[in-house]
């Protein structure tokens, strides 16, 4: 079975031959893992045995304007002087609640469908995962500035549903392409959750995200594709809507907001998970051992199907290599103790 | 000859105050305000009426009643309230009990958690000093020092930045400051805040005025 087949067995809630794994690390670890391995930055993935082959460009593109200041697509200026992945918004476009004078970039821009190719060339038995960060919430806040989206959700709120409206017909525009290529799956990243509840609370989301996310997914599902979705935080009561919205997997499943195993047990057969893996005590500040045996008692709970194993977030760079290397490899040696895939 | 108003009236004034604040009524306040201070009101009961606002949207931001956004329209209009309050209150020789140094620690540039902190603390009436982010331990220690702060909070979203806080705590006490430490932040749990010796966490905005209030009694 191709690690393509062995996810979707995963997905569609049957019992996999062993469970998936995909992992993702900011740019430190990446590079650490590289050095460790001999490997070229994009070998790694192949490396590591990752199940999904990530396409599209998860946090688009950027300009460099000197001074750690990197200009997106949309006109939001990033400061990376501390982060470099992302960084944090540092200057807005929109600086009133106005969609006047503002002009969208192209969603169908090239470079977000350049490398697709290659990359399935590279990782060709992969689960083709076209990916689309800062999709929705995110995007409207970047753009805007968050206290300012979050005021205008009262006080502007018809603003805020012609912004998200034009944010998705974006999405939309940027998928309906994707759509074009041998993909089994879209991923929408887009962060609602606190370390406690949503940030905009349950009533807004469901009058301004939901009927956006209806659209959106609607899309991928009339396609007949997967549907996974990224949203850090304690997002678990928004479990039933995902699902009649037809969502098939939620990452990143973070152990300290959610009774991942639970969560895992409540949603059989309805609703996959890709993460769960803590990222906010046990990988930093756990022992290797405390590592294998969280990560042995997630991979036990996923091999019935519904399950991707990973860390629950981009691995960090305060993580050391030695509990890096203890989830690859419980990961690529689960069950019989055999090298599975990746070496 | 100043009139003082009848305590009906009086009463009215600050109640129609504290409900502005309660709803986000910016405007709505501001003429309250404005009122209150025409009619030569006790500006310590102005202030007062404005605490009790706030007061009220910290328990119901706590009890998921209301959420960010009801929280942010209410500072920003006990923001503009104070605006036209506080040069009064200086006139009269009146200051906040307590002075908080807050900021996010060096390495990190999140703050939306930490103003949202900073907002309710000044709406609960201490005096706020926002050092912004990626603050260093030392500029801290000045600024406690140089404000005679009671309180300090420290806010970090990452793994990779939490560490900080210990060194901050730890130069803190080095230093010999009088003033507590509270701290939060994404991944910040009470042990974590116990084993680097802060004197408190908050799990939220709101909880961190309970949390100030107890350790400023």
């Amino acid at each position: 079975m191709s690690r393509r087949d062995v996810v979707i067995t995963a997905l569609r809630g049957e019992k996999p031959p062993y469970v998936p794994w995909s992992f993702r690390f900011t740019r430190e670890p990446r590079q650490a893992l590289c050095a460790h391995y001999g490997v070229a930055d994009e070998e790694l993935d192949q490396r590591l045995g990752n199940h999904l082959v990530e396409l599209g460009s998860d946090i688009g593109f950027f300009e460099d304007l000197g001074r750690d200041k990197h200009r997106d697509v949309f006109g939001v200026v990033w400061d990376r002087s501390v982060d470099k992945d992302i960084g944090i918004v540092c200057d807005f476009p929109l600086k009133e609640p106005t969609l006047e004078g503002y002009a969208f970039p192209d969603p169908l821009d090239e470079r977000f469908f350049a490398d697709i190719e290659a990359k399935c060339g590279r990782q060709p038995d992969c689960f083709r995962l076209f990916c689309l960060g800062f999709s929705l919430f995110e995007r409207a806040w970047t753009l805007r500035g968050m206290e300012n989206l979050m005021m205008d959700f009262l006080e502007e709120p018809e603003f805020v549903e012609e912004l998200l409206t034009r944010i998705a017909d974006y999405n939309l525009a940027q998928v309906k392409k994707a759509l074009t290529y041998d993909i089994d799956g879209v991923y929408y990243g887009d962060d609602w959750g606190q370390q406690q509840g949503l940030i905009m609370g349950y009533p807004r989301w469901k009058e301004f995200i939901y009927p956006q996310l209806e659209r959106m997914y609607g899309l991928v599902k009339a396609a007949g594709k997967f549907q996974f979705i990224h949203s850090c935080g304690d997002v678990d009561e928004l479990f039933p809507d995902l699902i009649a919205l037809g969502l098939d997997c939620f990452n990143p499943f973070q152990p300290e907001v959610m009774d991942t195993f639970a969560l895992m047990q409540q949603y059989r057969e309805q609703l996959s998970f890709w993460g769960g893996l803590s990222t906010q005590s046990t990988l930093p500040y756990g022992s290797p051992e405390k590592v294998r045996r969280e990560s042995e008692r997630l991979l036990e709970a996923g091999s019935l199907g519904n399950y991707i194993f990973s860390p629950s977030h981009a691995v960090e760079s305060d993580v050391p290599m030695e509990n890096m290397l203890t989830f690859i490899e419980t990961a690529q040696t689960q069950g019989a103790g055999i090298m599975i895939s990746g070496a | 000859m100043r009139t003082v108003k009848a305590p009906n009236d009086m009463s009215e004034i600050l109640n129609t105050l504290t409900e502005s604040i309660k709803a986000g009524k910016r405007k709505d306040a501001k003429a309250a305000t404005e009122q209150a201070l025409s009619e030569n009101i006790d500006p310590q009961q102005i202030l007062a009426a404005l605490t009790m606002g706030m007061d009220d949207v910290g328990r119901r931001f706590k009890a998921n009643e209301i959420f960010v956004p009801e929280v942010l329209v209410a500072a920003r209009s006990m923001k503009s309230s104070m605006e036209l309050l506080e040069p009064v209150l200086a006139e009269s020789g009146y200051t906040p009990d307590h002075t908080v140094i807050i900021g996010t620690v060096e390495g990190d540039l999140h703050d939306i958690g930490k103003n949202l902190v900073a907002m309710m603390l000044k709406g609960a009436n201490f005096s706020v000093v926002d050092l912004g982010t990626n603050v260093g331990a030392q500029a801290f220690v000045e600024a406690a020092q140089t404000h005679k702060a009671s309180l300090i909070g420290l806010s970090a979203l990452l793994t990779t930045t939490m560490t900080a806080m210990r060194e901050a705590v730890a130069l803190f006490r080095e230093q010999g400051l009088a003033a507590k430490v509270m701290i939060g932040g994404a991944p910040i749990t009470e042990q974590f805040a116990q084993d680097i010796g802060a004197d408190g966490y908050a799990t939220d905005a709101a909880s961190s005025v309970d949390l100030a209030r107890s350790l400023v009694a």
